[in-house]
């Protein structure tokens, strides 16, 4: 794949689990992300989707390298990061950036806007003096903020006032590459459109690639060009927004999809809604075979041998051992 | 640090904090009276000293509390020694040749016998003579050895304040950050430590010191630091690895800021004004300890004034109850008025009043 900018070949991000005083011995270990294979296409928006717990923001901390990876590659432009040195990590991260959940954790409470978005500027030498100024201005401009609260702390601003500070820490860079950590789950309905517009608007205007987490699907595919779904640290369907959203292939996304709700009230009276039995198993001890099949309504005994591969169908790849069949 | 600091004050977070303090009356009068009281302490030598504040001798104005010393010789007396300037006042007026000496309200050093040739007792309050706490069992000004005594609490306190937090911060913000085995190692290393008895190595040290140099507030400042220090390591080290998991910290390492930058310009801000609730509690530790250890006889070595010398004095000379009763009521007041600080800012700081995070 030539147009990819970013390429994850069988990244698994794995935690210990330790026990004991003075000798502490691993007991086990949680797969939070478990052999994924992912390529983010130049100027794309990849969704991925997921119920809590799957490993989405790990995936996401694992590709900005704030978790060490514990095997496979993220390479990001010909660049494997997970055996890049400090120093040349920091070069990279002009490249990719990050914008985080929660806009009220993610800022600083004691940095002033200017402060915050000079921060990037200043570590990497980018400008200095007034050319700061400058750029934190047209920072600010671009996602919708007055540069006259420049000065102001971030409790001074509403939810999604402060999201769009974080976002335009993440561009003061001019990165080619932003991982949104569901960037809108902590605000109200209203500001999410908002934010959405602003974040589809920017990878327009600037070119850039988004990754873009979400656990909400209409959000997904209101953004995205594609869509990877995960389950259990695994992706288990992934292809273009509408087909996967429209027309979900896997038994877990049609679950996922038959809980959007919908506003035409006769259509939301029809809605099947796929329900599924059980909690997701836990990442430290998962199911054999596919992580889905205890949960699955068209799980057979085949189901528990070996977790099937994505393989593709049609516009997509789906990883289900059945797929024929149902 | 300077830039840190100023950050910390010009914070919105931080004066409306301060705003707080100040609408506590209790605490923040104690603040004000307490400032006072430093401010008198620091320019001691004016109020309460031996030299006069300034000696006009034949048209010559001469300020002997902080310039050369002056011999005897200088103003027209016939000794090479040190003016005895209570004397000189008297003699000029005597003489009536428009000479005259400027004396401090308390014209009496903490260290000067103020009776000399008469025998060692302690003598009641005078004010005719300007003994207005009375004297000590050696014929020296309560009131001086009070403030001068007073001074060099403040200045250990300062100075403890300044090393413990220096060497606690630092090592509990490392511990915290950086974690692991680098942790747990320096924890026990501590937790050993802590169980060193000090009182026993005051004494041991006290004891072989070459008689050259001496206990002086220096060494004793060094001893009890050295076993003070682990305490605020524990409160940092929590507070970093809280602090290290929020994630404006990830946003910095994102962003590509070093170790160094995250840890001064992200996490210190954020943890040092809670700090500040520390302080208070501190000082009065720091002055309890020295006065304690100078009751006890381990610490500033005679004739250096100091309230625990006072207090020792006073509770053997009860028939003398001037000595114990205003060395009792100056350490009262103070750490009374410390603590109404330290709860005021306490309270001030309290986080449930105005949440940083929500």
């Amino acid at each position: 794949m030539d147009d990819a900018i970013l390429q994850l070949n069988d990244v698994r991000t794995h935690f210990p689990i330790q026990q004991g005083f003075l000798f502490r011995r691993q007991v086990g270990t949680v797969k939070a992300v478990d052999g994924v294979n992912l390529a983010l296409k130049r100027g794309e928006v990849l969704g991925l989707v997921g119920e809590s717990g799957c490993g989405k923001s790990t995936l996401a901390r694992t590709i900005m390298q704030l978790v060490p990876t514990t095997g496979g590659t993220v390479v990001l432009e010909g660049r494997n990061l997970t055996a890049c040195s400090v120093d040349e990590m920091t070069v990279v991260r002009r490249d990719l950036q990050m914008v985080f959940q929660d806009p009220y954790a993610s800022l600083n409470p004691r940095m002033t806007v200017f402060a915050a978005l000079a921060e990037p500027l200043l570590v990497h030498g980018v400008c200095k003096g007034d050319e700061v100024v400058a750029r934190v201005t047209e920072l600010m401009k671009t996602v919708g903020l007055a540069p006259r609260f420049m000065q102001k702390y971030p409790h001074e601003f509403s939810g999604g006032q402060r999201q769009r500070i974080a976002i335009a820490r993440a561009l003061a860079l001019r990165p080619k590459i932003i991982i949104a950590d569901e960037p809108v789950s902590a605000l109200d309905v209203s500001i999410q459109a908002q934010i959405l517009n602003l974040l589809s608007q920017l990878v327009r205007k600037m070119g850039l690639s988004l990754v873009f987490i979400a656990h909400d699907l209409s959000v997904v595919r209101h953004i995205s060009d594609r869509v990877a779904v995960m389950y259990l640290g695994k992706i288990v369907e992934l292809g273009p927004a509408a087909d996967v959203i429209d027309h979900p292939q896997h038994p877990y996304t049609r679950a996922l999809v038959s809980a959007i709700p919908t506003a035409n009230p006769d259509a939301e009276r029809s809605r099947q809604r796929i329900v599924l039995a059980g909690d997701p198993p836990s990442p430290i001890n998962p199911p054999a075979g596919c992580a889905f099949h205890p949960r699955c309504p068209h799980a057979q005994e085949k189901c528990k041998v070996a977790f099937p591969p994505l393989v593709p169908s049609g516009s997509r790849e789906v990883a289900c051992i059945r797929l024929g069949e149902i | 640090m300077p830039a840190l600091l100023s950050r910390i004050i010009r914070d919105p977070l931080t004066q409306k904090k301060l705003r707080r303090f100040t609408q506590i009356k209790r605490g923040y009068w104690s603040f004000l009276i307490l400032m006072v009281f430093a401010a008198l302490a620091c320019v001691a030598e004016l109020l309460v000293h031996n030299r006069a504040l300034i000696v006009s001798y034949e048209g010559k104005w001469h300020f002997p509390t902080y310039g050369a010393i002056h011999t005897g010789r200088d103003f027209g007396l016939d000794y090479d020694y040190e003016v005895k300037y209570r004397e000189l006042h008297d003699h000029f007026r005597a003489e009536g040749r428009g000479n005259w000496v400027l004396l401090p309200p308390v014209p009496y050093s903490a260290i000067e016998n103020s009776y000399p040739g008469e025998t060692f007792r302690p003598r009641a309050p005078d004010w005719r003579k300007g003994h207005y706490l009375g004297t000590d069992q050696i014929n020296r000004d309560i009131l001086a050895r009070l403030l001068y005594g007073f001074r060099n609490a403040l200045l250990f306190a300062s100075c403890f304040i300044l090393l413990t937090y220096v060497i606690g911060i630092t090592l509990g913000c490392l511990m915290g950050y950086f974690g692991g085995w680098f942790d747990l190692l320096v924890q026990r290393i501590i937790e050993i430590w802590s169980n060193i008895p000090f009182l026993f190595v005051v004494i041991i040290v006290a004891s072989v010191i070459p008689a050259g140099i001496g206990m002086n507030l220096w060494i004793l400042l060094g001893i009890v630091v050295l076993f003070s220090w682990t305490s605020m390591t524990y409160y940092m080290r929590s507070v970093t690895y809280r602090e290290k998991a929020r994630d404006y910290v990830h946003a910095a390492q994102v962003l590509g800021a070093g170790t160094g930058r995250i840890i001064f310009r992200h996490i210190m801000p954020n943890i040092l004004s809670t700090i500040v609730t520390f302080i208070p509690f501190t000082v009065s530790g720091a002055i309890s300890a020295l006065t304690s250890l100078d009751f006890l006889g381990f610490g500033l070595p005679p004739p250096t004034p100091s309230w625990g010398e006072l207090l020792r004095q006073g509770t053997s000379n009860l028939n003398a109850p001037w000595i114990v009763a205003s060395a009792f009521t100056a350490l009262t007041v103070v750490l009374t008025l410390v603590t109404f600080v330290g709860e005021a800012i306490r309270e001030a700081f309290d986080p449930k009043k105005f949440t940083t995070y929500q």
